[in-house]
């Protein structure tokens, strides 16, 4: 390999181990819920590290091509999860995204999202509220309280329905620091990520989160220098450089908190991820690691730091006597390695029922940008999805992902079934 | 190359989503699971039924167009390498279980189902299919019979051969063959079906599948051995046998597998063992635990240095997924590497360790070794680099040698992996010279263009 070549895909020469280390025994192929409709090689980890080798070699080059097959993963990490040595292929396709951003750069109307929108709170803020009046006007009232996703978040909306943008935003809602009701001592003092989907769209996740938190005795901080995580921008489209911004933003916003509290997993597994991707300097490495260890699903924080007993847990008065089922989010499953705490939480819920669906940690098929770039593939995935929601009888899928929920509720919309997505946080009191 | 005119029909034979012609389509269907061969084909196609296939077929047949089946691409001898170009028939878009007879312990299979999906499948009615290649989780039904493939369990339950009733297949031509039935006893002609076991794509294109079930075991149990040399966990082998106590699964794994294995699962693995035998038994609770008992026992007599069931179901898993491991562990470890597939008859396992070892020490050579001990089928291994052509051909020298040793003790040049592009060059030697003129007549017969899988099992591409 030439020392030019070896500049050109700085980022990918990161993850070099791993890309070498997948010896193409094909272990991933059945795991991977993109293979498990294309059917191609070309879907599967396999056949991605050996597209990027051919890149790295110089039998390929950066077309549009091949940019769309490194683009057609999930990033689920089911291949790593089923592959013998443990290859993090999902990390060669990151990085070939970042070294593909540098000579590519990257898609309208995307660019604009990435580089000028998400990492301005304020002004994102603005334009999803012009956005939520647009949708409001311009778009019928579907079923119950779904629209269809206004333009600025979904590219070109694609008949997708999700809940529409909330007229009042959660930091509108709350105070910087929420203390304990009276007479409650102050356990612990944490931080609050409050996420773009429940910022914009699920506000009352936000709400409820702090008032269980406060009500056992957590102090949250929600401090308002917070913004995106990075993880659509940097994860999903490679652009690194904004990713930094992001990240060294959310660093100083959370410096003097030990926690980091997330509802979305993505956001979580994003922001853990800072040092693994990001770090460009001993400085950054050190900062992004020591924040990506404050970084806890909600889930892991109630069960694992706050040790809630069971009693702690009582169902909301609208769930009451309803069978639940969870859906394992890949970022908190494989990506955070949360699993049994959810179920735990669940279990200790009086009142409701709670039952394994099948294949629990399969894949949604959301995975930000790709349901948008290949919306029929994602619906393809989110459809096996539903047949196991179905299979189990549950009346209430419960998850630990607003991006999770939003593509569960456009598939249970669009198959018109009586089941309702809600995040684990709102089936409690 | 292919013309614009043949693609056109390609086209509208199997439809515009089921070819594939871009570059970066046709480099992931370039290789298979060895490290050694690469060859691009110029397209790909998918075809969704046997129909397609036949007028694929016919079309490749006219125009003398190179067509290589695939399935899962999982294969470890270079078979689904287009190493002439061409076509690549990739059958995994045909992937529907067509049925599961429960009163008969009979499935019909498209090829292209997923070994592993097809046994998650079954053992939700209590079945299972056997033959159990250690890349199930990614290799096709298709595969395994093009394949006669099969693993740790062959040594109970026998190889892919042994399960088969009946077979479509597609001939160079584009003829629809029906082979065999679905019954379990059939007695009508020659055996055709069987020469399709193993035939690697050579000789036709599987379509269809008809293979007999077994109910599932109702217990498993688990054990392992450790031993100070590999010879005498080779000798425990043959006394398991010969004692008549035939387990489900006998696993070799040599200490430098174990390290290796170790060192990419962080499971846990026993690596101060210098060999390991891992055991499975299947029965009844009772019965497996007593096999298992008699199995410790005489490993212990034979000087084994820990002998013991696995602790519970957790420590069982990790053992079995620790094995699986052993193929990225021998293959991550060298730019190219040669992993033979030598198999004795099991009483000569011993002689075959001890031979293997006494040619690495001469050469200078480490053979690293881990195989399906309990059927005699060895997979030693050597680490080499293509590029450094003293090395390499040192490293093939090793391999000629085992593979002399093998033939010597009465054993064969592949046990289950197949000819492909990696034992061609030894076929002349290893084979009776009229069973291969015989072979070389039928495939005459069927593929008179020579249009199936050219360049595999006759032709000596050398490497």
């Amino acid at each position: 390999m030439t020392v030019t070549s070896d500049k050109k895909f700085r980022e990918i020469e990161r993850f070099r181990r791993d890309h070498e280390l997948c010896m193409k025994c094909g272990f991933c192929i059945s795991a991977c819920p993109v293979y498990r409709e294309e059917l191609v090689e070309s879907a599967v980890a396999r056949g991605k590290n050996q597209l990027v080798r051919g890149l790295l070699n110089g039998e390929l080059e950066l077309t549009g091509e091949l940019e769309e097959r490194l683009d057609k993963c999930t990033l689920c990490k089911t291949c790593t999860q089923n592959c013998p040595a443990g290859v993090q292929i999902p990390s060669v396709i990151i990085a070939a995204r970042a070294d593909k951003v540098c000579y590519r750069g990257i898609r309208f109307p995307y660019n604009i999202v990435y580089r000028s929108i998400l990492p301005r709170r304020i002004l994102f803020g603005r334009l999803v509220k012009a956005a939520g009046l647009a949708q409001k006007l311009f778009f019928p009232k579907a079923e119950g309280t779904l629209r269809h996703l206004p333009l600025i978040l979904s590219g070109l909306g694609k008949g997708r329905r999700i809940p529409q943008i909330a007229p009042r935003f959660l930091r509108e809602s709350v105070n910087e620091v929420n203390s304990p009701p009276a007479g409650t001592p102050v356990k612990l003092r944490a931080g609050y990520l409050t996420g773009c989907m429940t910022e914009y769209v699920f506000p009352d996740l936000g709400l409820k989160l702090i008032q269980f938190l406060t009500r056992n005795g957590v102090e949250v901080v929600v401090p308002r220098k917070q913004g995106c995580c990075g993880a659509p921008v940097y994860m999903g489209a490679g652009d690194f450089e904004t990713g930094r911004k992001m990240a060294d933003a959310n660093v100083a916003a959370f410096k003097d908190l030990d926690f980091v509290i997330v509802d979305c997993a993505t956001c979580g597994s994003a922001m853990r991820d800072y040092a693994r991707y990001l770090a460009d300097n001993e400085e950054r490495e050190k900062l992004y690691t020591e924040f990506g260890k404050k970084v806890i699903h909600i889930t892991a924080f109630l069960v694992d730091i706050l040790h809630l007993p069971p009693e702690a847990y009582q169902a909301a008065p609208d769930v009451l006597g309803k069978r639940v089922t969870w859906h394992d989010p890949c970022h908190l499953n494989r990506h955070m390695g949360v699993q049994e705490q959810p179920r735990k939480i669940l279990k200790s819920i009086s009142g409701i029922e709670f039952v394994e669906m099948n294949e629990p940690d399969r894949c949604c098929g959301m995975a930000g940008a790709f349901s948008l770039h290949f919306y029929e593939l994602s619906q393809k995935i989110v459809d096996r999805k539903i047949a196991s929601i179905v299979a189990s009888g549950a009346d209430i899928v419960a998850s630990g992902c607003p991006g999770c929920e939003i593509q569960l509720m456009d598939a249970i919309n669009r198959h018109k079934l009586p089941v309702k997505v809600m995040h684990i946080m709102e089936l409690l009191k | 190359m292919l013309d614009r005119a043949i693609i056109g029909k390609l086209k509208s034979i199997v439809g515009e989503e089921n070819l594939l012609l871009e570059k970066e389509d046709l480099l992931t269907y370039s290789y298979d699971a060895t490290n050694i061969w690469i060859h691009m084909p110029d397209a790909v196609v998918l075809p969704r039924t046997t129909s397609q296939i036949s007028s694929v077929m016919k079309l490749a047949n006219e125009y003398r167009i190179p067509v290589t089946p695939r399935g899962g691409g999982t294969n470890v001898s270079g078979g689904s390498i287009p190493i002439k170009g061409g076509i690549v028939l990739c059958t995994t878009r045909m992937n529907r279980i067509l049925s599961i007879n429960k009163a008969t312990l009979v499935a019909e299979v498209e090829p292209g189902v997923v070994m592993q999906e097809f046994n998650q499948i079954l053992a939700k009615e209590g079945l299972f299919y056997p033959p159990d290649p250690q890349s199930a989780a990614g290799c096709t039904v298709g595969g395994t019979v093009a394949e006669n493939a099969s693993g740790p369990y062959g040594l109970k339950y026998g190889v892919t051969k042994q399960y088969l009733l009946g077979l479509e297949v597609v001939l160079a031509n584009g003829d629809v063959a029906k082979l065999g039935g679905i019954t379990i006893k059939n007695r009508m002609g020659y055996e055709l079906l069987t020469l399709f076991a193993g035939s690697e794509g050579t000789l036709g294109i599987i379509t269809r599948i008809t293979v007999k079930l077994l109910p599932l075991p109702r217990a498993q149990r688990t054990m392992l051995a450790l031993f100070d040399s590999t010879e005498t966990a080779g000798e425990a082998v043959s006394r398991i046998i010969g004692k008549g106590i035939l387990p489900a699964k006998i696993e070799f794994v040599d200490n430098w597998f174990l390290r290796r294995m170790e060192e990419i699962t962080h499971l846990g693995l026993p690596v101060e063992a210098e060999a390991l035998l891992l055991i499975q038994s299947d029965g009844d609770i009772d019965s497996a635990d007593r096999e298992i008992q008699q199995i410790i026992a005489i490993c212990r007599d034979i000087g084994a240095r820990e002998a013991r069931a696995a602790a519970d179901e957790v420590e069982a898993n990790k053992l079995w997924q620790g094995r699986k491991s052993a193929f990225s562990a021998v293959y991550s470890s060298a730019p190219s590497v040669l992993s033979e597939d030598i198999t004795v008859p099991r009483d000569k396992l011993p002689e075959l360790i001890r031979r293997c070892n006494e040619i690495g020490k001469r050469h200078g050579f480490p053979i690293h070794m881990v195989g399906h001990a309990g059927d005699g089928n060895l997979h030693p291994a050597v680490l080499t680099d293509i590029r450094d052509k003293e090395n390499f051909a040192k490293a093939s020298r090793v391999i000629e040698e085992m593979i002399e040793a093998a033939l010597e003790l009465g054993g064969v040049l592949s046990g289950e992996h197949g000819i492909g592009l990696e034992k061609q060059r030894f076929m002349a030697r290893a084979m009776d010279p009229v069973a291969l003129r015989i072979m070389k007549g039928i495939k005459k017969l069927l593929d008179p263009n020579g249009i199936l899988n050219p360049g595999k099992y006759w032709e000596d591409q050398g490497i």
